[in-house]
């Protein structure tokens, strides 16, 4: 049921979504992959969890009411599995407390009523790509380092100083000039603005080597 | 007692002589000048003195001829230290007092000032003018103390439900029962107290040794009185009033019969007795009251002590010895006293049935709502989801079709169109029935009115009537469960288009103080009788409303003027501060 668009320049992180009425399914996947995105329709939370395996979504559009199943816990489980994974809920039985929940505590970018409202399903999509792109990229960036740099990294961007950090470690200040040039080199950086832009998930990660 | 004829109302004594009459002539003087001012009408504010005061008036009025023609009916029954053992005109007086309220009370004290001292009962000259004004006086401040002492006594006993505005339907017969009993006796027991505070006018001596008889033939004369002519000219005065017909029903010949059987049985044993030379034993009557009473309610009852009047009181007022008199007159206050309280006590039973079989009905009724809500929202619920595909595939198929010929781009953009219509319709429906198990939140004063509008509309043209609504301040907002207080308007709003005689409705929004005000407002015409004459289902509606805008901390008022009807619905303010996330 893949469909890429033609327009999208760099191959964009797949949609998934997730209803168990599967015209609706396949309608939102349809009118998502006319606006520029990948999207792929699933009916069941079987299917979503085995196609996460195979390749990369970076947003998942998913009914409350799946059936039996709960649509907040079983997007939370696949956010465990997958962080970067943006969450836009949409239900036919709204209520306040759902509302107020699904932000709060499921971490969904929006909750949508249905009759689905098509352009804010559009740019909650949109939004939620963005986001899922940026974590991605961070957590590329974090992989690479050692325990030891992540930490050396992490106050780095904050503005503290070599000494500062090499205080704050327990290590000596020759130590943390090691680190940093490990981490300037793995990031193929040159400088402290960059890094912390990095941090933000700015720019382009680099290629693991 | 040394007169020949003593005096009525107190059944002590009179001795008339100096002139000290200064006083209570110069209070009759004020009232007749408040009267004959009021008939000048020259400036308008004796215009408007006489327009408020004229029925009062004419009610004063007549009952000062009633009531010389009743005092002047009861002379037949007299006796030594008492004035009647049948005494119509306190009846009268007690039906009086009930009707127009406590307040009138000086009026009558004074009507009956008047009317004594014109028959000449009276005397305006002479030492004991004070202690018999005040003595005539008496018996209409002991009556109204007996009200206010009933209707308390039935307000604490039924708790707060007493007081609750209604009072004319919920008012238990039982708190006339007992204010009719306890009006003659109270008239009795303040006789003492206040005959020890005043100057003796004659031999204490002959007091005492009368004291006992007076009394009792004092509280009999007004209990026979009350009993007799009391309910009928309350029902008399409620039949002219309102529009309560229904309370002229006769009962079914099924019922009758028994009842005057029984009766008719009980008055033959009794004339039989009596003939036999058992004397008038009242045991027979008494049974026969108490069954009827409690079978058939107050109006049989009082019937009932009619007819059993009828029987003595020609008798009675023949040439008969006063102990003998007095023993009759006691039989029957017993027989009356019994008969009348069986009744109201059947027609209390009565009300408090009904009453419960309204509240059933009340709740099955809510409880069939609560379904119809639950299926209404599940439909809109069914509904929204096909309809979320329809909308989507209308919009691209609208976009597709554009440029192709106009036959197949128009019937997209409709169907478009259309589907987008429908997802409106459902998005505002679901705001009042979706969100059914929601919490109160920070509510738009126009957003509440606005949709309690849209819901009325069908009935408004149905029945053809316009409804202005006054432009709301915006920034008014309540803390609301918005279903729930939309219902309460629409209720509110639904009697107003019924009951409007010139077809319009207003509402209208202020802030006052901490509250924002939705008042609204219907025209009637002049004949339509106040609350209950305006259709069926008024009183439910009300009530759902009151209970749902009392739920939210508000008030419901009906604030009516001549000619028009206002519901005040008072709501307090939301502040921002216990504002909640929605």
């Amino acid at each position: 049921m893949t469909i890429q668009s033609p327009h999208a320049a760099p191959p964009p992180a797949m949609v998934a979504v997730l209803d168990d009425d599967e015209d609706l399914a396949c309608t939102i996947a349809r009118l998502l992959i006319r606006h520029g995105f990948a999207a792929q329709a699933f009916f069941d939370t079987a299917t979503v969890s085995a196609a996460l395996d195979r390749q990369v979504f970076g947003c998942l559009v998913s009914d409350i009411q799946l059936g039996t199943t709960d649509g907040f816990a079983f997007a939370e489980s696949l956010r465990s599995r997958v962080p970067s994974l943006a969450l836009v809920f949409m239900t036919a039985w709204p209520t306040t407390t759902h509302a107020v929940d699904a932000v709060r505590r499921h971490g969904g970018l929006d909750y949508l009523e249905k009759p689905i409202d098509t352009d804010r399903l559009v740019s909650a999509v949109s939004e939620g790509l963005n986001w899922s792109e940026r974590e991605r990229r961070i957590l590329t960036l974090t992989a690479l380092f050692t325990r030891r740099e992540r930490e050396v990294f992490d106050l780095l961007v904050r503005g503290h100083s070599n000494k500062e950090i090499a205080e704050r470690l327990a290590i000596s200040a020759r130590t943390v000039e090691d680190h940093r040039a490990a981490i300037v080199a793995k990031t193929q950086t040159n400088g402290l603005a960059q890094l912390i832009a990095l941090s933000r998930g700015e720019g382009t990660p680099p290629l693991p080597r | 007692m040394p007169e020949a004829e003593p005096r009525e109302y107190s059944g002590f004594p009179v001795s008339g002589k100096p002139a000290k009459a200064r006083a209570v002539m110069d209070w009759t003087k004020t009232i007749s000048a408040k009267a004959g001012g009021a008939h000048i009408g020259a400036a308008d504010l004796t215009a408007d003195l006489a327009r408020r005061y004229a029925p009062d008036l004419l009610l004063l009025a007549l009952y000062g001829l009633a009531f010389a023609a009743l005092h002047w009916a009861a002379h037949p029954w007299g006796g030594g230290g008492f004035f009647s053992l049948w005494y119509p005109a306190a009846g009268l007086r007690f039906a009086a007092l009930w009707r127009r309220g406590l307040a009138i009370t000086p009026w009558l004290m004074a009507t009956e000032l008047c009317v004594d001292a014109m028959t000449g009962a009276l005397p305006l000259t002479g030492s004991g003018v004070i202690h018999d004004s005040i003595s005539i006086m008496r018996p209409a401040l002991a009556y109204a103390a007996a009200i206010a002492i009933a209707r308390s006594m039935a307000g604490r006993l039924s708790g707060h439900r007493g007081e609750s505005g209604s009072e004319p339907v919920t008012a238990a017969p039982m708190r006339l029962g007992i204010a009719a009993l306890l009006a003659p006796v109270l008239n009795a027991l303040m006789f003492v107290p206040l005959e020890l505070a005043l100057p003796p006018t004659a031999g204490p001596s002959a007091i005492r040794v009368q004291l006992v008889v007076s009394l009792t033939g004092l509280a009999l004369g007004d209990l026979l009185g009350i009993i007799v002519l009391a309910p009928p000219l309350l029902s008399l005065a409620r039949f002219y009033r309102s529009a309560e017909r229904r309370a002229l029903t006769m009962p079914g010949w099924r019922l009758l019969v028994p009842g005057a059987v029984i009766l008719g049985a009980s008055m033959w044993l009794t004339v039989a007795l009596w003939r036999a030379g058992l004397g008038a034993q009242p045991t027979p009557l008494l049974l026969a009251g108490a069954w009827i009473g409690l079978r058939h309610g107050r109006t049989a009852a009082w019937f009932t002590i009619l007819a059993v009047v009828a029987l003595f009181l020609p008798y009675s007022a023949g040439p008969l010895g006063d102990g003998e008199r007095l023993n009759l007159h006691l039989s029957l206050a017993a027989v009356a006293i019994v008969t009348w309280l069986s009744g109201c006590y059947a027609d209390t039973q009565k009300i408090a049935e009904d009453m419960l079989a309204r509240r059933n009905r009340l709740l099955f009724q809510a409880e069939r709502l609560k379904t119809l809500r639950a299926m209404s929202v599940a439909v809109i619920h069914e509904i929204s989801q096909p309809l979320s595909t329809l909308a989507i595939e209308a919009g691209h198929l609208k976009s597709r079709t554009a440029d192709l010929d106009a036959d197949i781009a128009q019937s997209a953009a409709l169907v478009d169109r259309k589907a987008h219509t429908l997802s409106e319709l459902v998005r505002r429906l679901r705001r009042f029935g979706g969100r059914s198990v929601d919490e109160p939140s920070p509510l738009p004063l126009c957003m509440l009115l606005q949709s309690s509008v849209q819901m009325v509309a069908p009935e408004l043209r149905s029945a053809q009537c316009q409804l202005v609504l006054a432009p709301v301040p915006p920034d008014l907002t309540v803390h609301a469960q918005e279903i729930e207080l939309s219902q309460a308007l629409v209720n509110l709003l639904r009697n107003a288009i019924t009951a409007a005689a010139d077809r319009t409705v207003r509402m209208s929004t202020q802030m006052r103080g901490d509250d924002a005000v939705i008042r609204i407002t219907n025209a009637v015409s002049a004949r339509s009788a106040p609350p209950s004459a305006s259709g069926a289902g008024m009183g439910i509606g009300v009530i759902i409303a009151r209970t749902i805008v009392e739920a939210h901390g508000g008030m419901l008022v009906r604030d009516d003027e001549p000619g028009f009807v206002h519901m005040v619905v008072s709501l307090p303010l939301h502040s921002p501060r216990s504002g909640t996330e929605t």
